[in-house]
């Protein structure tokens, strides 16, 4: 077989480290025409970016208005789907890809205090122990968030099982 | 919900001018059928068709609110 070796060419998406504030609008005003058309009366906030998780910067921009259960939908898979097109959509638009996350009234605020604060009970519990506990499973960035908590946790370290949608994290004593 | 289709449709592939969305009601509720440029297929299905779920999702959500049910094929 003859030939030449492939070239290929990979143009790497623009990396914002500092995502500026001219792009951010034009994602706030991707994610208002979604919310428009979908028919909810919202306005969307964005949050101080300066709060940096895992020296990773996020925007967040959180939907606040009456009645948006609708849009987060079962254990925020809706929510989910929202983020999902909203980051394709500016993705495609701009050529840059964004850490955006998209919350609802604060719901997924608030799911992280909750899962950090079970992570941190359920870590003292594997600790004192020494027995392994596994959690149910869990969206990737809930993982995440898990894994984060506990990455200095004394004593305990933490890892993901399980394929797909069934995977979650276990906690193991050190 | 057409808008919306076509909005995120256009949005995301390279040939907005070749999105076409068909709108057709029965007692089931609105179908929806999305015709994209044969390029721009995996634009709007994705891999394993998750693009193609979180549109599904969101036209969910409206119909919801509309007291209807929708559904959204790919042509």
């Amino acid at each position: 077989m003859g030939g030449e070796p492939a070239v290929v060419r990979v143009e790497p998406l623009a990396s914002l480290s500092q995502p500026d504030s001219q792009v951010i609008e034009v994602a706030k005003g991707v994610l208002e025409t979604l919310l428009g058309k979908i028919g909810v009366a919202a306005t969307v906030v964005i949050q101080d970016k300066s709060k940096v998780e895992s020296g990773v910067s996020q925007i967040v921009f959180d939907i606040k208005g009456e009645d948006l259960g609708i849009l987060i939908g079962r254990r925020g898979h809706t929510l989910a789907c929202l983020q999902f097109i909203l980051r394709l959509i500016v993705g495609h638009q701009i050529g840059v890809w964004l850490p955006i996350v998209v919350d609802v009234e604060g719901y997924k605020a608030r799911c992280s205090e909750r899962l950090r604060a079970l992570a941190q009970r359920l870590a003292e519990r594997v600790r004192v122990g020494g027995v392994p506990f596994s959690l149910e499973p869990m969206l990737p960035y809930e993982r995440r968030i898990i894994h984060i908590a506990l990455a200095d946790y004394p004593g305990v370290t933490t890892e993901s099982i399980g394929e797909g949608n069934a995977r979650k994290v276990v906690i193991y004593p050190k | 919900m057409k808008e919306l289709i076509e909005y995120i449709a256009k949005s995301i592939v390279n040939a907005p001018d070749d999105v076409a969305v068909n709108e057709e009601t029965d007692e089931e509720g609105v179908k929806f059928t999305l015709q994209v440029a044969d390029e721009d297929k995996g634009r709007v299905i994705g891999k394993q068709g998750r693009i193609a779920a979180a549109i599904r999702t969101l036209i969910r959500v409206k119909a919801a609110k509309a007291g209807t049910r929708a559904s959204l094929e790919i042509l």
